[in-house]
C-alpha cells in the first residue's frame, strides 16, 4: 500500500485502506450478478452503502482529518480547490458509441 | 496539442482488474508515485456506483530549462477521478495535474471494460497534453513535447507495473485457495 503524501497520515491511510479493499472485494462480485434483476441490484447497493459507513466511516474521518491539514500545510488546497471548479467530474465519463452494443 | 491514444488487454477478469486497481502502487516499476491520498469517496446507494477523488505525488526530474523557465520542482501532484459502475462493468479513471497547470494541462482517461473475450478485461487510454495559450511559442511547444514523452514513459511502465500486480495478487490468492484445509 503506498504512503500518505504527509508520513503522520500513513498509518490512519493503512488501515483506511484496508478496510476499503475488504469491503470493495466482498461489493463488486455480487454487485456484478445482481445487477441483471434493478430490484434485487438496488437493494445490494443500498445494504453495501450501508455497511460501507459502519465499517469505514470511523476510520475514514481521522484519516480525511488528518490528510486535509497536511493539505493545507502543503498549499495543495488551493489548487485542488481551482481544478474542482474547473473539472468538477461529479459524474462518469459517456460511455463511448462502441460499448453500447457489448 | 499532442494526443496519446492506446488500448491493451490484460489477461484478468474485470472484477480482478478493479480489484487490483487499488493495489497498484507502489511499485518498483514505477517508483516515480511516491504518495497517495483518498480525498473523497461515496457509494451510491441508489446507482452502487463508487466514486473516489485520490491525490498521487509522484517526484520526476525535470528538465533544468523546464525548473527555470516555469519554476515547479521534483514534486508534482495529479488529482484523479474514478467511477466503478459494477452494472455496466465500466471502471474509469480520469486524471489531471495539479502541478504546472497554469503552463499546461495533461488530461488522461482510462477505462477498463470486458473483452469480448470472455476472462479478458479492455484497456483503454486517451490524454490530452496542452500547453496554455499565452506561453512564448517555442517554450510552449517544449513543454507539451516534454510532458508527452513523459506521459508516455509513464504509461509504458504503468502497463507494465500493473501486469505484473495482477498476476501476483491472484497467483497468490489461487495458491492461498489450493491449499487443503
Amino acid at each position: 500500500m503506498a504512503e500518505s503524501l504527509a508520513s503522520e497520515c500513513t498509518p490512519l491511510k493503512k488501515e483506511y485502506d484496508s478496510c476499503f479493499n475488504a469491503w470493495f472485494e466482498g461489493y463488486l462480485e455480487p454487485a456484478v450478478s445482481a445487477s441483471s434483476s434493478p430490484e434485487k441490484y438496488s437493494e445490494y447497493s443500498q445494504r453495501k452503502a450501508e455497511e460501507f459507513e459502519q465499517k469505514c466511516g470511523k476510520i475514514w474521518e481521522g484519516y480525511r482529518a488528518c490528510v486535509q491539514k497536511a493539505l493545507k500545510e502543503k498549499g495543495l488546497d488551493i489548487m485542488l480547490q481551482q481544478s474542482r471548479e474547473e473539472n468538477p467530474m461529479n459524474r462518469p465519463p459517456p460511455l463511448p458509441p462502441s460499448s453500447s452494443s457489448s | 496539442m499532442h494526443f496519446v491514444n492506446q488500448s491493451h488487454n490484460y489477461d484478468h477478469p474485470w472484477s480482478h482488474v478493479v480489484i487490483g486497481m487499488w493495489h497498484k502502487y507502489p511499485n518498483p516499476k514505477c517508483t516515480h508515485v511516491v504518495s497517495i491520498d483518498v480525498l473523497d469517496r461515496t457509494v451510491d446507494p441508489k446507482t452502487g456506483i463508487i466514486r473516489t477523488e485520490r491525490v498521487l505525488g509522484c517526484k520526476q526530474k525535470a528538465p533544468t530549462w523546464i525548473v527555470k523557465l516555469f519554476g515547479g520542482s521534483e514534486d508534482a501532484f495529479v488529482r484523479e477521478i474514478s467511477f466503478i459502475d459494477p452494472r455496466t462493468q465500466n471502471a474509469t479513471i480520469t486524471s489531471e495535474n495539479l502541478s504546472l497547470s497554469q503552463f499546461a494541462t495533461c488530461l488522461e482517461q482510462i477505462r477498463y471494460s470486458p473483452s469480448s473475450t470472455p476472462g479478458r478485461t479492455v484497456f483503454l487510454q486517451t490524454a490530452e497534453i496542452q500547453a496554455r495559450m499565452a506561453l512564448w511559442r517555442s517554450a510552449a511547444d517544449g513543454l507539451e513535447k516534454w510532458m508527452a514523452q513523459r506521459f508516455e514513459q509513464n504509461a509504458q511502465l504503468g502497463k507494465m507495473a500493473f501486469t505484473d500486480v495482477l498476476r501476483r495478487l491472484w497467483e497468490e490468492r489461487e495458491r492461498m485457495q489450493a491449499v487443503p484445509a
